[in-house]
This record gives C-alpha cells, sequence and structure tokens, in this order.
C-alpha cells in the first residue's frame, strides 16, 4: 500500500522469507478485542457522560463488557499469537527511552508489533480500565446499593470511589486521545497505516523487529483458561451479588401507615427523614402543612414508633444518607432539604404541577420504586420530559 | 343494591334523599347523623355547604372544593398531588360506609376549611348531598 520496501527500512534485518511483504501481525483475537473494547468503552463513556440517570443499566452493562474484554486480552496476552503476547512487547526501560529519544527525533524505529510507547499505552489503558471498572462497581454497589458489590460496600465508599471514577473517565479521554495521537504519529513516521493494520491485521514486515518469525495461537489453552477464570469468577461474583445490599434494613409493611398517611399523599418511605423530623409532624398533626391531618392517640402513638423506627438514620442508602440533612427553616419537608432541591432545581416548575404529577411530593410519579426507599437510578421516568438536558445528566 | 347509574339517572335522584345507590352502611351512617341533627337531612343545604367559600380555616383550603373538584362528580386532588375519588356515592360507591371514617374526615376537614367541627345538622346535609349524586 505503501510501497515499502526492504531497502528503505534502513536496517539490516534477518532475511526473512518475503521481508517487505505484508503479513498477519495482529490476530483475530487482538482486532476483535481492540475494536469491541472501542465499541464498549465509547458506549460506557457515551452514557457516563452525556445520557440521564435512568440510562444507568446501559453504563453499567459496558462495564461488565469491559471487565469481560480484559480477561479475555490477559488469557490472549499469553496464549495468542505471537504479536499477541506480553513477551512481545515487554520491553526494558533502556529500549523504551531508546526508543523515545528516537521518536523526539523523528526517526522512530519500526516495530512489526507494539512499539515500546504502544506498549506503554497498552498497559496504561489495562491498568485504568481496571481502576475504572473497580471505582465503578464500588459506585453501583456502594451508592446505589447494586450490582455485586452491594453487600459489602457501604454508602460512604462508594460515594468516594465516584470521585475516583470521575478523575479516571477524565483521564481515559486523555490516553485515548494521546493513543489516537501515538498512532497518527507513527504512521506518519513509518509512513504506515496503523489504524487499518488493527482492521486487517496485515502490517509491513520490514523492520528490526526482534521477533522476526510470528508464533501460532493456542485458542485451545486460551479457552480452557478463560473457563477456569469464569468458573472461578463466576462462584465469587453470584456468592457476592447473593449478599443483601448492605445499605437496606428489613422492614415489615405497616398497613396503617400506608392507609393513615397514603390516603393524602404518597406514603413517604421512613427513611427519608431523620428521626427528629418524624417526631416533630406526629406531634404536630392537627396543622400538618396546612390542614389536619389529626389521628387518634393510639394510632398516632403506633405510627410515630414505626416512623422513628425506619428513620433515616437507620439506612445506608442514597436517599437516606443524603436527606438526613434536612432544612434548617423547614425540616420536616423532605422536598426542602438541600439535597433534594439539588437533585430537583433543573426540573421545571411546570412539570410537578402536570396533571400527571401534580406535586413535588408525588414521589411514585415519577420514582417507580419510591415506596421501596431505593430511587434507583433506572426507575426514574419523568412523565412528562420537559425537563432540561442539563439536568437529566447530572449525576450527583 | 345498584351500584352505579349513568350520569343522567344519577340526576334524576339529585331530589331524593337517601336513594336507592345508598347501600345499608350508608344508610345507617346517614341515619347517625340524622338522629343528631336538628331537622330532616337537606341535599341543597349540602350542596350550599360543599360549594361556598367559608374562610375561618387554614388559609390553603377556603372550600371542600379546593381539594374536592368543583363538582362532586369530579375527580379531586389532594395538596400533595394525590388523586381523591369523586364525592359522589354514584362514581364511588364504597364511599360513606364506614362511621368512624367518615367522623374521621370530618373532624379534619371541617377544621381544615371551616376551622371549627362540623355540626351533626351540617354533615347530615352533607351526606344527603352526595349520597344524592
Amino acid at each position: 500500500m505503501h510501497g515499502t520496501n526492504a531497502a528503505d527500512s534502513g536496517i539490516a534485518t534477518r532475511p526473512d522469507r518475503k521481508a517487505s511483504a505484508k503479513t498477519v501481525v495482529w490476530d483475530i483475537g487482538v482486532r476483535g478485542f481492540h475494536w469491541s473494547l472501542v465499541v464498549v468503552v465509547a458506549t460506557a463513556a457515551a452514557t457516563g457522560f452525556l445520557a440521564p440517570e435512568w440510562w444507568l443499566d446501559i453504563h453499567v452493562w459496558a462495564g461488565y463488557a469491559v471487565g469481560i474484554l480484559i480477561v479475555f486480552r490477559v488469557v490472549w496476552a499469553f496464549y495468542g499469537s505471537f504479536h499477541a503476547r506480553l513477551s512481545s512487547f515487554l520491553f526494558s526501560p533502556n529500549d523504551t527511552l531508546r526508543y523515545l529519544r528516537a521518536l523526539l527525533r523523528g526517526k522512530p524505529q519500526h516495530f512489526t508489533g507494539h512499539n515500546p510507547a504502544g506498549a506503554l499505552m497498552v498497559f496504561a489503558l489495562f491498568v485504568l480500565l481496571s481502576a475504572l471498572l473497580v471505582s465503578g462497581l464500588m459506585v453501583l454497589g456502594g451508592q446505589e446499593n447494586q450490582g455485586m458489590l452491594s453487600g459489602i460496600v457501604a454508602y460512604d465508599a462508594g460515594h468516594g470511589a465516584r470521585v475516583f471514577h470521575e478523575l479516571l473517565s477524565i483521564l481515559l479521554l486523555f490516553l485515548i486521545g494521546a493513543h489516537i495521537l501515538g498512532v497518527v504519529a507513527e504512521s506518519l513516521l513509518c509512513k504506515e497505516n496503523l489504524a487499518g493494520a488493527m482492521l486487517t491485521g496485515r502490517k509491513n514486515r520490514r523492520s528490526a523487529s526482534t521477533h522476526p518469525v510470528p508464533g501460532t495461537a493456542s485458542p485451545r489453552r486460551a479457552l480452557l483458561a478463560i473457563a477456569v477464570i469464569a468458573a472461578a469468577g463466576g462462584t465469587a461474583i453470584s456468592a457476592l451479588a447473593r449478599m443483601p445490599a448492605s445499605g437496606l434494613v428489613e422492614m415489615p409493611g405497616n398497613a396503617v401507615y400506608l392507609a393513615e398517611c397514603g390516603d393524602c399523599h404518597h406514603a413517604y418511605h421512613p427513611s427519608l427523614l431523620p428521626a427528629s423530623s418524624w417526631r416533630r409532624i406526629m406531634t404536630g398533626l392537627p396543622d400538618h402543612f396546612g390542614e389536619d391531618a389529626s389521628l387518634g392517640r393510639q394510632t398516632a402513638r403506633e405510627l410515630a414508633t414505626y416512623l422513628a423506627a425506619y428513620a433515616a438514620e437507620r439506612w445506608d442508602t442514597e436517599a437516606a444518607n443524603n436527606l438526613r440533612r434536612v432544612a434548617a427553616r423547614d425540616p420536616l419537608r423532605i422536598t426542602a432539604a438541600p439535597y433534594w432541591t439539588a437533585r430537583h432545581k433543573d426540573i421545571a416548575k411546570a412539570v410537578f404541577a402536570g396533571k400527571t404529577i401534580g406535586s413535588k411530593g408525588n414521589c411514585i410519579a415519577c420514582h417507580a420504586d419510591a415506596a421501596t426507599g431505593r430511587f434507583d437510578d433506572q426507575m426514574i421516568a419523568v412523565p412528562e420530559k420537559q425537563i432540561s438536558q442539563k439536568a437529566t445528566w447530572r449525576q450527583q | 343494591m345498584k351500584l352505579s347509574f349513568a350520569p343522567l339517572a344519577a340526576a334524576l335522584f339529585l331530589t331524593a334523599i337517601a336513594p336507592a345507590s345508598a347501600g345499608p352502611d350508608q344508610d345507617s351512617v346517614l341515619t347517625y347523623f340524622q338522629q343528631r341533627a336538628d331537622s330532616a337531612a337537606s341535599p341543597e343545604r349540602g350542596k350550599s355547604l360543599f360549594e361556598a367559600r367559608h374562610g375561618g380555616g387554614k388559609p390553603q383550603t377556603p372550600s371542600c372544593t379546593s381539594c374536592h373538584g368543583g363538582t362532586p362528580s369530579e375527580t379531586g386532588k389532594t395538596r400533595a398531588g394525590k388523586e381523591i375519588a369523586p364525592m359522589a356515592l354514584s362514581r364511588t360507591p364504597q364511599r360513606f360506609s364506614d362511621l368512624k371514617k367518615v367522623e374521621k374526615w370530618f373532624r379534619r376537614n371541617c377544621n381544615s376549611v371551616l376551622g371549627r367541627e362540623c355540626t351533626a345538622q351540617e354533615k347530615s346535609d352533607f351526606l344527603a348531598f352526595m349520597m344524592s349524586q
């Protein structure tokens, strides 16, 4: 394609059978891995940076796919064909420095497989994607009480992991940019279309590659290794997945609460207010947000006990952790809490006033799982999608 | 016991006290209040009680219609956004069958709207009106 031949490589090569011919360098495993990773990472990035909360499932599945691809690639680094193998792109620091110096002079040495800078990029992306996967699972488990880590990661840990997840995701964008720049640079400097090579697998073999003869892959061994990892990983994951989410408390249903309080408004989950607020609400029922909601003494006492027992302090969910902090001026009103107002601030008043919602307090109109106190991102469906784009992807 | 009527048919019962749509439970609830009232239940007085703007209660709820919709056959909405089944017995046949529940809501809502308890006369007028609807 580029009309290069053995003469212009300028470096003595071992006399290969076809020194300048195109050969399959990237086997189907490497190519399939690479472009699958492109698709999956693009999906994860698009849903993570841009999509509304209720697309969380797609983001999570993209994350799982990244994990599966990484496992495959690690196995393939031992059982793939020659240039797929880790041993073919392990360079000493000296080799790497020498390559980088040559690159800066604009005359990088040509490598049939990964060059030392490309190898560094492979390792960096591997580490970064693994860290993104782990931190993402921690956010999912700790903050959302979902996924395989929901049984062992507390809210605070998940919330902290979120900071890392976000920083790493930005770092990933930079690394992807650097990767593309590197490919373009080397393609120009070595007059070889590297992106095309990753599609066809074929590259020029004209260089001082220290490994002139490609080895063959051992797909059967790879398959066996993958089966062993899948069995072990699957067992561990299913054991983790069976653990109850650590943030949730087993709470008996309370028919009296649902009937008495649910007659006028959504029967708010007890975890949405701290015990002190519930106590004040239950002693102030004759003037309950501007209405008489008085109850018989016995019923009132019974409900007060129930609400205080399962108040926000008892739970480690996203909602309970954040709604424990009430508004100083309006401590009884869930929709006045700083967290509540921050999360809903981009939703127009008209949306709340709309026919299907009616009021800010009608949680269940948009949060299908409001009665459980979970408020999963995936369960959000605003009936009137007049919600601004900004609000949809702000995941606090 | 017939539980539902076409709206037109229901209109025929406008003036009737305790019409055929009221079951035995509703009858006994109405009787309870009538026995304590000074005069016979009047659906007309019940209608004006329902529609009037009272004042004296809480500013958010000047009238029954603030939440219950303009007419008994309309679906209402609480200030918190929850739907309230129509007050008219023909539209919500299970209404007014539980004395304790009826008393609870009179206690609360009379206080919210009028700022006081309702009299037995007002309650029986109100029920007579709703049962005629």
